[in-house]
């Protein structure tokens, strides 16, 4: 999560010199020039058109004067706006003390809590939402149902069906990912700062206040601006929740724009609602990468790299550790046990004798009757091509950014984070219309290979950010070293460099192939029949309604991501122990 | 005044416990400069992080003008910002947020006493001028060099005139030239001051030139505490010996009256508790290692010059003797070329003896 230009500025003096590099270096910025490129210009094409993909015609700006004329538009960006402030407010509110607590006190069971963070992001968003639904919507939700029973209320005890109920449960998914981006800048902080305080006598809230959150200050306005990016285009949480309550934001309607319940898709009218989301994307990931360079003069390095005494809680302990309890209940708990139960029974119902009495593995013996092989296939395609054919091209991008001398090193390292700006959703409706208008040139809509094309064009981004750091870190004495010693390029390649960031390339493989497995945003963007994934199938399965299938789906879903992360973790655990 | 008393300290590791300190007894006077000299991992940080309250003991007591601090067996631990105190880091740590005047006025501001606008105002431009940063106030800690955050550094750890500094390893990120010259001004400004300094550190020229008192520790306990050249002229034991400066060793035995090395039969007035013991090492400094030409009066020790490391102000020569290579030191004009042959002369009362 580090910025673009991180790389050129802080690599050493660069020595490659090999014919033939700056040729290869041209070829692979032009082809991530266009595949990033192109899906964005279809964006702006398309909202320059009017009528069906591939339907010529001038260009014209019909499609914005009707959007932007239109009050309804600007009832949707108000939400847009509310709601990612809020999700960010809701995220900061639990990640900000939770990376204190873990880093920097003696709060216990601080592994599990790492552990169960990591598990949070395996839920994918939509099971969660779909869980908190289960158990607080109005009609069917669990504890009203629980609530009318025994208090016999008529009003619903508690409703997620507003924008501040949307905003808990994004901002909740959102806190591992501000969590691990506010430690990583933590980290680089000299704890001689804060213990500098203690000795002027300066008591532990005021060092607390007027030390560790300026210091931090601008990591965490990066995280925020980070964070308000990212929820102005999510899409789950808004069709899941905001869509059936009539709370619309801008990544919702797009979608219903190009998926629309009933009529036909425009794509033109997409395009328009998309072009604000772009530009408000683009500027806020300026500010962000603004941001963190600032950040950067804040970091210290340290004589000597010893661990700064915890902090002793003392009777706040069971406190604080009842606040992280909380945060993981909302996260992982409350949401995995609300679809363990459901997916038991043959229909949602509060427990009861009753109800215990029903329970059985029906709802999973029936799962593969319902949906048949092919969106597994489909997910393990994904789930295998594209960390693979992303970490190939981020490996050739961080070689040539960190490695070599190539004038454009670092135009490339920026195009290569740029999809961190792009919307998935915007990504996905460009490529749709690409696949749609030009069909013959790119004949790859309605299959699996277009979802796969659109995952690692986002996660080139992540798998950059990554190889950069890792390439960084193998200093360039050490493949010197290997010269010196008289081994060949090749060798130093294949005994020096590889086994050396192995371990850094093979866990950023294994996230993208879980983010894969777990996207459903663009998966659904687009989707047909016949590209199905598992991750779409419990989105149908939820809009027809079939509570229990849904339930039974997503602890199969969450439970497989856990055992595979953990079981690769313990697997080749041993693969990045020089790396801490 | 500080007195530590037994002072224990261990982690729990995977491979089971590491004594960090197994029992430091040490007193500082008032005003006194005492140094904590040792190699890395021999307790000295971890002690001084005790006294501040930074690191807390597993046993033993700490006082500080005869307050006890700490006192694990009976529960008393004072927090570090509840300790009359100052501190300088060896990163430094000036805030980089702030600029140098809010850096030194901290402790003021938000500390344990509190003073008036003017009285903060008054007293951090002294902090300064003492430590000669007069007029750069305004200047932002991130614009700072080195040997100006070090600075800082010292102005804010006595800003609030505390009875006690620790500092820990404060020159060691300088580089060499402004290190002496800091560390000639750092002993002028504790001296003003009449502040009693806990200073820590790895460079035993460092220890020798700035402490009333040097204490040599290793491996988590107290060697030798003494005056500097007390520690120099009669290391304690061989480590403490092999550590501060350079150091000849020999192997012998003790004879009647006499000790019996390699380099002949010495006549050394052995300690009468050596006297049992048979085998001791014997150690004598470069500097007092005499080469003469080796004419017929010369002595019976007669050596070839093994090599000559030229250093300007001296020449480290190594000479073989009777299949002992010794290490002398000469004055930098020294004629002596490698492969001449020259007498030693080792004068009996420059040998000290110790256990082997």
């Amino acid at each position: 999560m580090s910025v673009t230009t991180d790389a050129a500025a802080a690599r050493p003096a660069a020595e490659v010199r090999l014919p033939g590099v700056g040729l290869f270096a041209g070829g692979l910025t032009a082809l991530l020039a266009l595949i990033v490129g192109i899906p964005l210009l279809m964006v702006v094409l398309m909202s320059l058109r009017t009528g069906f993909p591939g339907e010529g015609g001038p260009l014209t700006l019909t499609n914005f004067a009707a959007v932007y004329s239109n009050s309804g538009t600007y009832k949707v960006l108000g939400n847009t706006l509310l709601f990612a402030t809020g999700t960010v407010f809701v995220a900061l509110l639990f990640a900000v003390p939770l990376v204190w607590l873990l880093m920097r006190t003696d709060l216990p069971f601080k592994g599990a809590i790492y552990v169960l963070m990591t598990v949070g992001i395996l839920i994918p968003v939509f099971l969660r939402t779909i869980a908190w639904i289960l158990l607080l919507s109005p009609r069917i939700g669990l504890v009203n149902q629980w609530a009318r029973q025994l208090f016999g209320m008529e009003q619903p005890l508690l409703s997620l069906y507003n924008i501040p109920g949307m905003a808990v449960i994004q901002g909740v998914s959102f806190v591992p990912s501000a969590f691990f981006m506010l430690a990583a800048a933590y980290r680089t902080m000299d704890p001689a700062l804060e213990e500098a305080a203690y000795t002027s006598g300066v008591s532990k809230l005021q060092t607390f206040l007027r030390i560790n959150v300026p210091i931090t200050l601008p990591a965490i306005a990066g995280v925020m601006v980070y964070l308000f990016m990212t929820a102005i285009a999510v899409f789950e949480v808004p069709a899941i929740i905001g869509y059936p309550a009539r709370i619309i934001v801008l990544s919702a309607l797009i979608f219903t724009s190009t998926n629309p319940p009933t009529g036909l898709p425009n794509y033109g009218l997409a395009g328009a609602y998309g072009a604000v989301m772009l530009a408000a994307g683009l500027l806020l990931a300026y500010f962000y990468v603004r941001l963190v360079q600032h950040g950067k003069k804040y970091t210290v390095i340290t004589g000597r790299g010893y661990r700064p005494r915890e902090i002793a809680l003392g009777r706040w302990k069971w406190a604080a550790l009842a606040f992280a309890l909380l945060y993981l209940a909302m996260e992982v708990f409350i949401p995995f046990l609300v679809l363990v139960w459901v997916s038991l029974l043959p229909h949602l119902q509060v427990p009861s004798a009753e109800a215990f009495a029903q329970v059985s593995l029906e709802n999973f013996r029936h799962i593969f009757d319902h949906v048949g092989a092919l969106p597994f296939v489909n997910t393990a395609i994904l789930m295998f091509v594209v960390p693979t054919v992303t970490m190939v091209l981020s490996v050739l991008v961080s070689w040539i950014v960190v490695r070599t001398n190539v004038s454009f090193r670092g135009a490339l390292d920026t195009l290569a984070f740029l999809p961190h700006a792009i919307p998935g959703i915007l990504l996905a409706v460009g490529l749709a219309y690409l696949g749609l208008a030009y069909r013959s040139w790119f004949p790859v809509y309605g299959t699996v290979a277009i979802i796969a094309i659109a995952h690692t064009i986002t996660w080139i981004a992540y798998g950059t950010r990554t190889t950069n750091g890792v390439m960084i870190q193998v200093h360039r004495e050490l493949e010197e070293a290997g010269k010196v010693s008289g081994a060949s390029t090749r060798t130093v390649l294949g005994r020096i460099v590889l086994p050396l960031i192995a371990a850094g390339i093979f866990n950023s493989w294994i996230w993208i192939s879980m983010l894969s497995y777990r996207e459903v945003t663009m998966a659904l963007t687009l989707g047909t029949r016949k590209n199905v994934v598992i991750s779409t199938i419990v989105w149908q399965f939820w809009g027809n309604g079939w509570v229990p299938q849904v339930a039974a789906l997503g602890v199969v879903l969450v439970l497989f991501a856990v055992i595979v992360v953990g079981g690769l973790k313990i697997a080749f655990g041993h693969l990045g122990e020089w790396q801490s | 005044m500080i007195t530590i008393r037994g002072l224990k300290k261990w982690f729990d590791t995977r491979r089971g416990r590491v004594e960090a300190l197994r029992g430091i007894d040490l007193e500082i006077g008032e005003r006194e400069f005492c140094v904590l000299l040792g190699p890395s991992g021999c307790g000295k940080t971890t002690t001084l992080r005790c006294v501040a309250g930074l690191e807390r003991p597993d046993a033993g007591e700490i006082e500080i003008e005869g307050v006890t601090v700490n006192a694990p067996a009976r529960r008393v631990y004072v927090p570090t910002e509840k300790r009359d105190i100052g501190m300088v880091f060896q990163s430094y740590a000036i805030w980089p947020h702030m600029n140098v005047f809010q850096n030194v006025a901290f402790p003021l501001v938000r500390g344990r006493k509190r003073f008036g606008k003017e009285l903060v105002a008054e007293k951090v431009r002294r902090a300064l001028h003492l430590v000669q940063l007069d007029g750069l106030e305004d200047r932002p800690a991130t614009d700072l060099s080195g040997g100006q955050q070090q600075r800082v550094a010292m102005a804010r750890a006595m800003v609030t005139e505390p009875k006690i500094l620790l500092m820990d390893e404060p020159l060691s990120n300088l580089d060499a030239r402004l290190r002496e010259q800091m560390r000639v001004e750092l002993k002028k400004i504790t001296r003003a001051v009449g502040v009693t300094t806990l200073y820590v550190t790895h460079d035993q020229a460092e220890a020798l030139s700035l402490g009333d008192r040097v204490c040599v520790m290793h491996g988590g306990e107290i060697l030798q505490v003494a005056a500097p050249d007390e520690v120099y002229a009669r290391p304690a034991n061989i480590f403490v010996a092999e550590f501060v400066g350079e150091m000849n060793f020999v192997k012998a035995k003790i004879a009647a009256g006499s000790v019996e090395c390699a380099l002949g039969s010495l006549e050394l007035p052995v300690p009468p508790a050596f006297a049992a013991a048979g085998a001791v090492t014997l150690a004598i400094r470069p500097e007092h290692v005499e080469l003469a030409a080796a004419d017929g009066a010369s002595g019976p020790l007669v050596g070839t010059i093994a090599s000559k490391n030229y250093l300007g102000d001296a020449a480290l020569v190594e000479i073989e003797v009777n299949g002992v290579t010794l290490l002398a030191k000469l004055p930098g004009d020294t004629e002596i070329a490698v492969g001449q042959r020259a007498a030693v002369v080792l004068r009996p009362e420059r040998w000290r003896v110790f256990a082997e």
